[in-house]
């Protein structure tokens, strides 16, 4: 092999590494927000976890997995949180967890979004976040917002589809302390 | 039937008022009772949600009723004994507190909850105080004993109305009844 070549070789199997991996820190919160009767709640889910490749210079090499356990939900409603996890709802019996997984990121005028499936009670569509990175020393923070309508994913079914009542949009917000991986 | 009350009669407005009033208290304190005992389920959401408009129009009625109140003449009371005037007026007086006290329990109560407060879906209304799940409670239970206290005091003002039509045979109740033609008073009654 000639030594351009082996030089060449070596550059691209090496870019993968250049793309930082993180893991999640003390802090990270992952929260959404809808509306009931005019009004907007919000929720956070205590127990998730995710896995972060992230480069600003090379988000061909980027990558988020995340995984939330949908019992842990919490709206600060004792009879919202106790249906939650229901049939009607969740059904955590049959689909105790989400996952997310990024497809492919795209620059899209100044901002950065993530292509993924979010597979959610059994369905499985492709859902964008939108995506800050601001990079720290020892980490970086990473905030992504996304907007789903809660009827794709059967969210609320049954009588719970009325959206008169129940809004059909659902905000999704994540905030993460990142940890660089050493 | 005239709008405006006269010396011995009420008007339209205040009949209207008086009995759609009655009819929306009773009748959403009844089903304030059986809504608190459906199963969990969005049939029991939108339940409490028109117990909470109907409630709502209860207060936006009374307004209505007290301003009309103010501006319209009332009609001088039937000829009786001092104390009866006194205790229908004190009645009255009562009547309207529970009006008031009644919705606005709810609405606290709502507050206090944590809930949204939506007009037949139209618009929200602004929490009136903090949520807080200790206070909660006991915004429930005055909410509740008003309305049984409240009718207590109906059942008396009903009761009044119905002895001075039966036994006194005078016009308290028919001058509050829509479409009811007023008795004539024998001769040699002096009011």
């Amino acid at each position: 092999m000639k030594p351009v070549a082996c030089l060449l070789s070596l550059l691209f199997l090496s870019s993968p590494l250049l793309a930082a991996d993180y893991t999640m820190g003390k802090g990270s919160t992952l929260g959404f927000t809808g509306t009931f009767q005019g009004e907007a709640f919000k929720g956070r889910f205590g127990d998730f976890q995710a896995k972060i490749s992230y480069d600003p210079a090379d988000l061909s090499s980027a990558s988020f997995d995340v995984t939330v356990h949908l019992a842990s939900a919490n709206t600060g409603d004792t009879d919202r949180d106790e249906s939650l996890p229901g049939s009607d709802f969740f059904n955590i019996t049959k689909f105790p967890t989400a996952h997310f997984v990024t497809t492919r990121f795209r620059q899209e005028g100044g901002k950065v979004i993530a292509e993924g499936t979010l597979d959610l009670k059994g369905v499985s569509k492709p859902v964008n976040l939108e995506v800050t990175f601001a990079p720290r020393e020892g980490g970086a923070t990473l905030d992504v917002s996304a907007r789903l309508n809660r009827l794709d994913f059967g969210i609320g079914s049954g009588d719970f589809a009325d959206t008169s009542t129940i809004g059909a949009e659902v905000t999704v917000n994540a905030h993460l302390e990142l940890e660089s991986k050493t | 039937m005239a709008i405006k009350s006269t010396e011995t009669q009420w008007g339209g407005m205040a009949k209207l008022l008086h009995w759609l009033m009655a009819l929306a208290i009773i009748g959403n304190g009844i089903f304030g009772l059986i809504m608190v005992e459906m199963p969990r389920g969005m049939g029991k959401l939108n339940a409490f949600a028109l117990h909470k408009s109907i409630g709502l129009t209860v207060l936006a009625l009374l307004l209505l009723r007290v301003s009309w109140r103010w501006f319209d003449r009332k009609p001088r009371d039937e000829p009786m004994p001092r104390w009866q005037s006194l205790a229908a007026h004190l009645t009255h007086g009562v009547l309207y507190l529970f009006m008031l006290a009644l919705p606005l329990s709810g609405w606290i109560m709502n507050s206090l909850h944590g809930y949204p407060l939506q007009f037949f879906k139209l618009f929200n209304l602004p929490a009136l105080a903090e949520k807080n799940e200790d206070l909660s409670e006991l915004a429930e239970t005055a909410h509740e004993t008003l309305f049984w206290v409240l009718l207590l005091v109906v059942i008396a003002h009903a009761g009044a109305a119905l002895v001075h039509h039966l036994f006194e045979r005078d016009n308290t109740l028919l001058r509050m009844l829509p479409f009811a033609r007023l008795r004539q008073r024998k001769s040699g009654d002096s009011p």
